[in-house]
């Protein structure tokens, strides 16, 4: 049991170290229906974004949620507020949640869930 | 209108309403009419959320701050304190570490994810699956730990009995049970399969469960291992899943470098390991038995029972073979306990059940709800009713094996016992809406067609009889059907079922019997009117051109045949000899004047 927990601790730790503290946490679906849908072009472009100098975001994949019709799905989290969904995520519409979401922090209402 | 500032989620399930949440949903209303808050709060409702001790239950998005035990007084101080000036009111809160509904946080204030209950589901869509820091720090493994040094290998299988969970893989035959036998069977060599072969048309519940948290699965095969005293596990997943498979790899690799798997587990005595091994999607090798000898290397093809695999499986072995999802709710049982899964669900079933939500409906997608969820909540309040207004038919539950039920059965609530009655299954989860543009006669013939395809051929019924089915159900989509055909039907239906080997023989005729119960009278329109109501059938329509035709020649130029012949600025006429009822005409005419009847 002391076994696990301390494994669970170093976890989080690393999780952490990760930056997962950032003020925007971005989940992006990766399951083989989303990709089918398109969000390995979608997760690119966030993946781009970040080594082009994006900062203050941490980046990671999920499978899939379930909400099928509406993929490739992107969450954007911030702590304290309701979580952002956007579906139907186009390489396009990646770009804009980059330039006006993340960087502004204008949300983009028309592409929630 | 004015921004909505707060989402509440009120438990709607009758423990809750025994508490008098309905009270509580009045009060809230006059509350918040009183202090001018109407506007800026919603309200949902929620099936079941879990903790019918702490009932009624309230959940305020953004944020997730829960609130248990409520009473109508208290519904002012939250209003007056939470909702008007965010101040959450401590006193009622109540923080549980639970392992479900994690997704409430992200997704609670979605609609379609209002009615959910999330447990096998419970990390899908919120954690990396190919990151096993993201499992272990929402308590990953502890279940594991908490078996190997709390609990003895009797306690854990009497843990699960007490849970009443029920095999995911669609026949319902308690787990707990199963795992006692296999226990009791004498070693040392068992083994542990997870049957991930799923091969519904329609269904992909495993595969999204795997890919998207692939170590609940491995941690609920330890856990299973550990119980029956095996040191053996095998993932038995079909090879069409790349992903899956990839996840899978990489997740076992991960649990064996964490000393998740391997000698001597956690430092305990118990040693286990895993592998995969993958299927070339036959849909028989779902069957228990037909699965046991592809892993053995020989062709997949059922066999008797008794004995049944817990007493002689894989190499003659005692064997516990789970579906996907139930070993995706052993941790959970584990740690949460068996009485509290026990207290969701009907009288029979427990806990929840996913299901792949397909077909006529706004929106498809995975849901996992707790048994006893209306199948209308399922269609109309997760899935958003039928889209272009177009009117629900029916609802076909458990793929190729399961049966169509009609509008007077969508209040049938959902557990093994009463889909069954209702002439279905419940099946492994497939679940897809048909609206009135289908035809119930061509929807059979699909199932059959599938299914004839997918018979193993051991049995003389399931491979002739599906075959005879098949073209029987042909003729009659083609308007070549002949009286007493529908009979007939009925005849080599019951006759399957009652003389086939496996699950895939005795449930084959499942589709064409219970749309011949539900739906005679379209059987009865294709073979003696020649008409498909449906407009499905095109043996069954024709295309003509009425007076409306002002000879454009827009038809003539589409006919992929040059069937339509007419001098320009006349009406047209459309030879049937040369007519192959493609309806392309009828497309694309802008004077309605091509009739289809």
């Amino acid at each position: 049991m002391d076994i696990i927990k301390r494994k669970r601790a170093q976890a989080v730790a690393r999780i952490i170290s990760k930056g997962y503290l950032s003020t925007k946490r971005v989940y992006v679906g990766m399951a083989t229906c989303e990709i089918a849908a398109g969000s390995k072009e979608v997760m690119d472009i966030f993946r781009q974004a970040i080594a082009n100098g994006l900062t203050d975001v941490y980046l990671s994949q999920k499978g899939c949620a379930g909400r099928c019709n509406l993929e490739p799905t992107v969450e954007v989290v911030e702590e304290g507020k309701i979580p952002y969904k956007y579906g139907k995520v186009t390489p396009q519409r990646a770009k804009d949640i980059i330039e006006k979401h993340l960087k502004k922090g204008e949300v983009i209402r028309e592409w929630l869930i | 209108m004015p921004k909505i500032q707060f989402k509440i989620t009120l438990c709607d399930a009758p423990s809750c309403i025994h508490k008098h949440s309905k009270q509580i949903r009045q009060a809230l209303d006059k509350e918040l009419e009183k202090q001018g808050l109407k506007e800026k709060v919603s309200i949902h409702l929620s099936g079941c959320l879990g903790m019918c001790a702490k009932g009624p239950i309230m959940i305020v998005n953004p944020g997730y701050v829960m609130y248990g035990n409520l009473t109508e007084n208290d519904v002012p101080e939250i209003v007056q304190a939470h909702l008007k000036h965010n101040k959450p009111v401590a006193r009622l809160v109540i923080g549980e570490d639970h392992l479900y509904n994690r997704f409430f946080r992200i997704f609670g204030d979605v609609d379609f994810f209002g009615k959910q209950m999330r447990i096998a589901l419970r990390n899908c869509g919120i954690i990396d699956p190919e990151n096993i820091d993201d499992y272990l720090s929402l308590r990953g493994y502890e279940a594991l730990a908490k078996a190997l040094t709390e609990m003895t290998p009797e306690q854990v299988v009497a843990e699960i009995k007490k849970s009443g969970l029920r095999g995911r893989g669609g026949a319902g035959f308690p787990t707990g049970m199963k795992w006692e036998f296999t226990a009791k069977q004498p070693g040392p060599e068992k083994y542990v399969i997870c049957n991930a072969d799923e091969g519904d048309p329609g269904a992909f519940m495993d595969r999204s469960a795997i890919e998207g948290d692939p170590h609940t699965v491995i941690e609920g095969m330890i856990i299973g291992g550990y119980a029956i005293g095996a040191s053996k596990g095998i993932i038995y997943i079909r090879a069409e899943y790349p992903l899956a498979i990839k996840r899978l790899e990489k997740a076992i690799a991960a649990a064996r470098e964490n000393g998740f798997l391997g000698t001597n587990i956690l430092g305990s005595n118990f040693s286990y390991d895993i592998e995969i091994r993958l299927g070339a999607g036959a849909f028989v090798c779902g069957e228990e038995t037909a699965l046991i000898h592809s892993i053995e290397g020989s062709r997949g093809m059922p066999r008797p029972r008794p004995p049944f695999p817990s007493v002689s499986g894989l190499f003659g072995k005692p064997t516990l073979i789970n579906n996907v999802e139930t070993w995706a709710n052993i941790p959970v049982i584990l740690l949460d306990g068996g009485a509290w899964f026990a207290g969701i669900g009907t009288a029979t079933s427990k806990g929840t059940k996913v299901f792949a939500l397909a077909g006529k409906v706004r929106n498809t997608g995975l849901v996992e709800v707790p048994m006893g969820t209306t199948l209308r909540e399922i269609v109309f309040d997760i899935g958003g009713g039928i889209p272009n207004d177009r009117k629900f038919k029916a609802i076909q539950t458990g793929g190729p094996s399961g049966g169509c039920l009609p509008e007077q059965y969508l209040d049938t609530p959902i557990d093994y016992e009463s889909l069954a009655k209702a002439g279905s299954i419940m099946g492994s989860g497939g679940m897809i809406v048909i609206d009135e543009d289908s035809c119930m006669v061509n929807l059979a013939r699909f199932f059959i067609e599938f299914t004839q395809d997918e018979s193993c051929g051991k049995c003389t019924p399931c491979r002739e009889g599906t075959k005879r089915m098949l073209e029987i159900l042909t003729r009659i989509t083609e308007g070549k059907g002949q009286p007493g055909d529908i009979e007939k039907l009925e005849r080599l239906g019951t006759m399957i079922k009652k003389s086939s080997l496996c699950g895939l023989g005795q449930s084959a005729p499942n589709p064409v019997l219970s749309t011949i119960k539900n739906f005679r009278e379209e059987y009865e329109e294709h073979i003696y009117q020649k008409k498909c109501r449906a407009g499905v059938c095109s043996s069954l329509l024709s295309y003509t051109i009425n007076d409306n035709c002002v000879g454009c020649g827009a038809c003539k130029r589409v006919c992929p045949v040059d069937a339509i012949e007419g001098t320009r600025k006349e009406k047209h006429r459309i030879d049937q000899n040369k007519c192959i009822k493609c309806g392309q005409c009828y497309q694309t005419c802008k004077f309605s004047a091509i009739t289809r009847a």
